[in-house]
C-alpha cells in the first residue's frame, strides 16, 4: 500500500511542482503573492472544455488553444491589473489578486454554470500493475509531461538568452533596466508563463477529478507548497509541490481524508516558525 | 482663523466655535433618532400611513442590516489591526470560529447565559489571538500573512472535528440569546442589542488610538525600527494588538452564531474570511468609519443588485438568465470589480473619496 500511495503522491506532487513552478516564476518576476494562482488552474482546465468539448477541435490543437489562451490571459492580467498597482503596499496588491479570482470564478461560473463538467481527452487512461502497485497511465502521463514542462522551462532559464534577461530582472530590476532590459516585458513574459503552466495544471485536473471551480482550492495547493520549497527558488518549488502531494496522500490515508489540509497547513507554520525562507529559499537579510 | 493667527504671531483669544458645536450635536442627535426610526421603517414598510413599495426601500430587510451591523464588529477590528496596528490578517474570519466554537461550549453545551458566553468568548478570543500572534515574533510582512493563512485553516478544522463529535452535519445549534429577561427574539430587539454594541466598540477603538499604546502601534506602522528606538516593545505590542483585535472579532462570531441559531463549519471558510479584507478595502483603510461603509456596503449591496436585477430582468431570454438564475455569481462579480477598481483608482478606499470631496468644498 505504501508503494501505492508514493506513486500517486509523486504524481499528484508533480502536478503540484508545475502549478507552484508558474507560482514562483510570477512571485521572483514581479514579487506578487497571486492568490488567483488556483482560479488560473480553473481556468485552463475550462479552456480545455471550450477546445475540446464545444469547439471539437483535435487534441493537439486544442492543447495550442490553451496554451495560447492562457498565455493571453496572464498578459492581460500584468498589463490590466498588476502594472498599475506597481509599488503598492503588499496588501493591495495580494487583494489584488483575491478579488481577480472573486472575478474570475463569477465569469466562469456565469459561463459554464456552477456544476462541473466532464473532459475527455485522448490521453491513456489505463491501468498496468508493476509488482502490486497499480499505475493508472493518466497518472504517469501526468507525471511525465510534468517534468517535461519542469524540465523544458529549467534548460530556458539556464540556457536561453531571453531565460538569462528573466533571471536578471528578478534579481534587480533597476539593474536590468539600467542594462538596457525591459523589465516590462519581461515581467509580462513572466505571468504569461506562470498562467500557462497553472492551465497546463488544470488540463490534467479536469482529467483527474471533473472540471469545475472547485479545483481552485487543489491549485492553492501551490502556495504551501512554494512555501516549504523556499519562495525565491525554482527547485524549491518543484520539491514542495512534490512534498505537498506526498504528504496530502499519506495524511489522507493513515490519518483521515479530512485530515490532509490540515497537516499541510500545519506543516506550513511550522516551516514559518523554524525555517521561514523555506527549504531551499536564501535567507533574507533586513538592512537599516 | 489658525493661519491668521499664526501669521500675526500675535497670542490672540482662542475662539471656540459655539455654533458649530451646536451643530454637531443637533446633527448627532438626528442621527440617533434615524437609527431608532430605521427598524420600525424596515418592519412596518410604510412612510406616514403611505403604503412603501419594495423598492423604495430597496429591496432591504432588518435582517440584513442586522447581519451588517454584525459584520462591522468584523470590519472594525480587523481595520484596527491592519489599518492602525500594520499587521495584516487573512485569517481574521478564524477568530469568528473561535466565538462561535467557544458559544457552544459554555452556550449550548454548559448552559450559560448569554452574557456570561460573549464573556467567554472574548477571553477565548484573545488567548487564540495571542497563539496566532506568535509567530509575528518571528517572521515579517508575507510569511505573517501567510502564517494567519494557516492558522485560519487550521481552526476551521478544529471547529469541524468539534461539530462532527457532538453534534452531526447539521450544524451546533444554539438557544435563543436571552439578555437580563429581556429574550432577542425579534429582529427589532436585536437591532437595539447590536447597534449600541457596535457603538460602544466604535467609540472604544477610537479612544484606544488617542492612548499611550494606540500612538505606539501606529508608530510601530509607520516606522517600526523606529519605533522600537523609541522605546517600544514592539513584540509585545503586536501580541496586545492581535489579543485586543481577535477578542472583538471572537465576540462577534459568538453573537453571529446565536443570530443564525445554527452554525456550520463550513460558515467560516476562506470566502467568509476574505469578505473582512474586501471590505477594510472598499471602506479605507486606517479608517475606522469606513470599514463601517465598508461592512454596509458588503452587506447590503448583494439584495439591492437582485432587487434591481430581478426587476430589470424581462420574463425570459438571455438577459433573464443572467440577472436572476445567475445572480449570485453577478453580484461576486460586481463586488470583485468593484474591488479592483477600488484599488487601482482609489486606494484609499470611499473613506478617502469622501475626505477628499471634503476638503474640496469645505474651506481649508
Amino acid at each position: 500500500m505504501l508503494a501505492q500511495l508514493l506513486f500517486s503522491g509523486l504524481a499528484l506532487g508533480s502536478l503540484y511542482g508545475l502549478v507552484a513552478l508558474g507560482f514562483a516564476i510570477v512571485f521572483k518576476a514581479t514579487e506578487v503573492f497571486n492568490f488567483a494562482q488556483g482560479m488560473l488552474v480553473v481556468c485552463g482546465a475550462f479552456f480545455a472544455v471550450t477546445a475540446i468539448t464545444l469547439l471539437g477541435l483535435p487534441f493537439p490543437l486544442a492543447v495550442l488553444f490553451i496554451i495560447a489562451a492562457a498565455a493571453l490571459l496572464g498578459v492581460a492580467i500584468h498589463v490590466l491589473l498588476i502594472q498599475p498597482l506597481s509599488g503598492r503596499p503588499m496588501l493591495s496588491v495580494i487583494m489584488l489578486t483575491i478579488a481577480l479570482s472573486i472575478v474570475l470564478r463569477s465569469v466562469v461560473e456565469m459561463i459554464f454554470g456552477a456544476e462541473g463538467r466532464n473532459l475527455t481527452t485522448p490521453l491513456p487512461s489505463g491501468i498496468f500493475i508493476v509488482g502490486g502497485v497499480r499505475i493508472s497511465q493518466l497518472h504517469l502521463t501526468v507525471a511525465l509531461v510534468s517534468w517535461a514542462c519542469m524540465a523544458g522551462f529549467g534548460g530556458f532559464f539556464k540556457f536561453t538568452s531571453t531565460g538569462l534577461l528573466m533571471r536578471a530582472t528578478a534579481d534587480g530590476h533597476e539593474a536590468a533596466v539600467a542594462s538596457g532590459i525591459n523589465v516590462n516585458k519581461m515581467n509580462r513574459l513572466a505571468w504569461a508563463i506562470g498562467a500557462v503552466l497553472a492551465a497546463i495544471g488544470g488540463l490534467f485536473l479536469a482529467q483527474l477529478q471533473i472540471a469545475s471551480t472547485d479545483l481552485e482550492k487543489v491549485g492553492l495547493l501551490a502556495l504551501p507548497a512554494v512555501v516549504i520549497g523556499g519562495m525565491q527558488s525554482i527547485p524549491g518549488a518543484i520539491v514542495g509541490g512534490l512534498l505537498v502531494g506526498l504528504i496530502e496522500q499519506l495524511a489522507s490515508f493513515y490519518i483521515s481524508p479530512k485530515s490532509s489540509d490540515i497537516v499541510i497547513y500545519g506543516i506550513l507554520l511550522l516551516i514559518l516558525m523554524v525555517r521561514p525562507w523555506g527549504l531551499f529559499g536564501q535567507r533574507e537579510l533586513g538592512r537599516v | 482663523m489658525n493661519t491668521h493667527t499664526l501669521l500675526a504671531g500675535a497670542p490672540a483669544p482662542v475662539l471656540v466655535p459655539v455654533r458649530a458645536k451646536a451643530w454637531r450635536w443637533l446633527a448627532l442627535l438626528a442621527a440617533v433618532a434615524l437609527l431608532c426610526w430605521l427598524p420600525v421603517l424596515l418592519t412596518e414598510r410604510s412612510l406616514f400611513g403611505m403604503r412603501l413599495s419594495n423598492m423604495a426601500l430597496l429591496n432591504l430587510g432588518l435582517t440584513q442590516v442586522n447581519l451588517m451591523l454584525i459584520a462591522m464588529l468584523g470590519a472594525l477590528s480587523l481595520n484596527y489591526l491592519t489599518g492602525c496596528a500594520g499587521l495584516i490578517s487573512i485569517g481574521h474570519a478564524a477568530f469568528y470560529a473561535v466565538g462561535a466554537m467557544t458559544a457552544a461550549v459554555t452556550g449550548t453545551q454548559w448552559g450559560w447565559p448569554f452574557p456570561l458566553v460573549l464573556g467567554a468568548a472574548a477571553l477565548a478570543g484573545a488567548a487564540a489571538g495571542v497563539l496566532a500572534g506568535l509567530p509575528s515574533l518571528r517572521v515579517r510582512g508575507l510569511y505573517f500573512v501567510l502564517s494567519t493563512f494557516a492558522v485560519h485553516y487550521i481552526v476551521v478544522y478544529l471547529f469541524q472535528e468539534y461539530q462532527f463529535r457532538f453534534f452531526d452535519v447539521v450544524g451546533v445549534p444554539y438557544a435563543p440569546a436571552t439578555l437580563a429577561g429581556w429574550a432577542l427574539s425579534t429582529p427589532m430587539r436585536w437591532y437595539f442589542f447590536l447597534l449600541p454594541l457596535v457603538a460602544l466598540i466604535y467609540i472604544g477603538l477610537r479612544n484606544t488610538m488617542r492612548t499611550r499604546e494606540g500612538r505606539a502601534m501606529r508608530a510601530m506602522r509607520d516606522h517600526e525600527l523606529a519605533a522600537t528606538a523609541a522605546g517600544i516593545d514592539v513584540r509585545i505590542l503586536r501580541l496586545k494588538a492581535f489579543a485586543f483585535t481577535s477578542a472583538i472579532a471572537s465576540v462577534a462570531g459568538a453573537v453571529y452564531a446565536y443570530y443564525l441559531s445554527n452554525v456550520t463549519s463550513e460558515a467560516f471558510g476562506i470566502q467568509f474570511a476574505i469578505q473582512f479584507i474586501a471590505m477594510i478595502i472598499i471602506g479605507g483603510m486606517g479608517s475606522l468609519a469606513g470599514s463601517l461603509v465598508g461592512a454596509a456596503v458588503w452587506l447590503l449591496l448583494p439584495s439591492i443588485i437582485t432587487g434591481f436585477a430581478s426587476k430589470a430582468a424581462g420574463s425570459s431570454g438571455l438577459l433573464r438568465t443572467l440577472l436572476v438564475d445567475d445572480k449570485a455569481q453577478l453580484v461576486q462579480l460586481i463586488f470583485g470589480l468593484l474591488v479592483i477598481v477600488l484599488l487601482i483608482f482609489a486606494p484609499e478606499g470611499l473613506a478617502g473619496i469622501g475626505r477628499r470631496l471634503r476638503s474640496r468644498f469645505t474651506r481649508p
